[in-house]
């Protein structure tokens, strides 16, 4: 019979000691570090090696020489200088169509004022897709040569005309890319590698989300 | 070694990779005994004049109904592709204004396009990643859109700029948002070499237009996000053949001189430069102030065929032309009649050097063209 009042004790487990996971060694990490200390490394030795080509170089006015010497050598159809005019001087094309290119230059400085091209339908201003009024119906001055801008509604279907464009009518949509959804609008790898400094174009504002493009300032 | 053997193994090189830098710069600047505009002044060179209908407007494209974020001439015929937010590619007659193709694209997002050497195909990429070929002689599909002739895939980010290797169809190269370039084979469609990237030594920021040699089309060069101009040998892929400082921001825009041993640069620095390839040396600086403090990016840059006019776009709507020899000024194509109404976002120079072309977020392109008097003799 025990004893009452007896007071022995039984025996007490350990108190739990977790053990904490093994040190697995991060070779991940380690090649990663030891790969760009190679690159620094060989950088090194890309920058002695342009210390020493530098050591034998000429001064730059030498270049500048060079620079100067081939701009001048050239003729320049761009440049108001005195210059030998041949028929086949092939910018004054430009200035007057076939229409004029075999009359003599005084028919090209003729046609000087005619140079532009009417503005389409009397639009003077182009046709602002976000403002569907903004471009007239009516062609006034434009007898010969048709507007080939889609009218507005930009986002109907709309025909580029036949006469100033090889299509077939209207199996063209006027599609103006709208705000696309997040998971399109960055294509950072990843999007963490948006940050600090992503693309240099930029979306619609408020189509990325945080997670997918932060800080990511694109202006498209 | 451990980990932390590593970190101070890093700090190191960085450190001397840094005083490295130092060190260049200042042989580098002891080097620069003149710049070309004192070269030029010493030499006492008549600047450019332009009169005031010298340069004028001679044909406005219209037809896109977005920004235009990208222009390119065809090599021989006066032929215009160009690129819009619209999501379309359009190719122009320059000398009608007659648009020959509209090409639909599968991702609307287009931020360039190119013409091939022979003017058959055309190229575009954006933020789709991929570059597109489109081949301009083939039948349309059943809704009258050309389709994709090749798809070249392989970047990790947007497809900044590309350019055709010159007088070869089935070579190009890109620029990317990844921080690469690559030379790519467009028979196979597969990327023949990479251009920096991870581990390499390149760019470490977007790479954001690149410019191919015209005499040597082994040698281009890249702009980037990382302030630098980078020169490259397409037969070395693993390293930049030189790397030129010098801008304070965002290099936009590369582009040989027609000597091929120099190149100009724009940036967001609101300068454009002009670099040595063979020496390394910056020549020359092209900086105006705009006004009011403004200083607003340069967007796109071009030389005439002769070198001695560099035209510039900036982002608030001028376009500068340059006299290269004396870094002056002579013309602002933004301020004269029937210009833009928005940012120059592209422009290029005709084959022939003869017009150039601008293209604009007002959506349409122009053509610019000499119409003043010249001396017969």
């Amino acid at each position: 019979m025990a004893g009452l009042g007896s007071t022995a004790k039984a025996p007490s487990l350990p108190p739990p000691r977790p053990k904490s996971p093994p040190e697995y060694p991060d070779l991940y990490g380690k090649r990663r570090e030891l790969a760009k200390v190679q690159m620094l490394e060989r950088e090194i030795r890309f920058l002695e090696d342009e210390l020493k080509f530098v050591e034998g170089l000429q001064p730059a006015s030498r270049s500048c020489k060079d620079v100067a010497d081939y701009a001048t050598a050239n003729s320049d159809p761009l440049m108001p200088a005195t210059k030998r005019v041949h028929r086949s001087c092939c910018f004054w094309k430009w200035l007057c169509g076939s229409s004029c290119f075999s009359f003599s230059w005084i028919c090209c400085q003729g046609c000087v004022p005619h140079l532009e091209i009417p503005r389409c339908c009397g639009c003077s201003n182009l046709c602002d897709c976000s403002i569907s009024s903004s471009c007239p119906s009516s062609c006034p001055s434009c007898t010969s040569i048709r507007c080939s801008k889609p009218k507005c509604h930009c986002c109907s279907c709309s025909c580029f005309s036949s006469l100033c464009f090889r299509k077939p009518a209207c199996g063209l949509s006027c599609r103006i890319p709208k705000c696309p959804s997040c998971s399109n609008c960055c294509f950072c790898n990843g999007c963490t590698s948006c940050y600090p400094k992503c693309l240099k174009v930029n979306l619609c504002n408020g189509c990325c989300t945080k997670g997918c493009c932060y800080n990511c300032y694109i202006c498209y | 070694m451990s980990v932390a053997e590593l970190k101070d193994r890093h700090l190191a090189a960085t450190q001397t990779v840094s005083a490295l830098r130092d060190r260049l710069k200042q042989k580098r600047l002891l080097l620069l005994d003149t710049d070309v505009a004192g070269y030029s002044r010493s030499q006492g060179r008549t600047p450019v004049s332009f009169g005031p209908t010298d340069l004028v407007c001679c044909r406005t494209l219209q037809g896109h109904n977005g920004k235009v974020y990208s222009l390119d001439w065809t090599p021989e015929k006066n032929r215009i592709v160009s690129a819009s937010q619209d999501g379309r590619l359009i190719v122009w007659n320059a000398l009608t204004s007659q648009k020959t193709h509209a090409i639909k694209l599968p991702c609307a997002w287009v931020m360039t396009c190119a013409f091939s050497p022979t003017g058959q195909s055309v190229a575009c990429g954006g933020l789709d990643s991929v570059c597109s070929i489109f081949n301009l002689n083939s039948p349309t599909d059943r809704d009258g859109n050309l389709p994709v002739s090749k798809m070249l895939s392989g970047h990790k980010g947007y497809v900044s700029s590309c350019q055709y290797v010159p007088d070869e169809d089935a070579h190009l190269i890109t620029s990317s948002g990844d921080q690469t370039c690559g030379l790519w084979d467009i028979t196979t469609g597969l990327r023949t070499s990479v251009f920096g990237g991870e581990f390499q030594s390149g760019h470490t920021a977007d790479v954001l237009s690149v410019s191919i040699n015209g005499s040597n089309s082994r040698m281009f060069v890249s702009g980037s996000c990382d302030s630098t101009a980078r020169l490259w040998d397409t037969r070395v892929a693993s390293r930049a053949v030189r790397t030129f400082h010098g801008h304070e921001g965002d290099v936009n825009a590369v582009k040989f001189f027609p000597d091929g041993n120099r190149f100009g640069t724009g940036s967001d620095d609101g300068t454009c430069r002009l670099f040595d390839i063979r020496t390394g040396h910056q020549l020359q600086v092209y900086y105006q102030q705009h006004g009011d403090n403004e200083v607003p990016p340069v967007t796109s840059i071009a030389f005439s065929i002769s070198g001695r006019l560099l035209f510039a776009g900036y982002s608030n709507g001028d376009c500068y032309v340059w006299d290269t020899l004396l870094g002056q000024v002579v013309l602002n194509l933004g301020t004269l009649q029937n210009s833009h109404e928005g940012r120059i976002s592209c422009l290029g120079l005709s084959a022939d050097g003869s017009a150039l072309c601008t293209g604009s977020w007002d959506s349409n392109l122009k053509i610019w063209a000499f119409g003043g008097h010249r001396k017969v003799i």
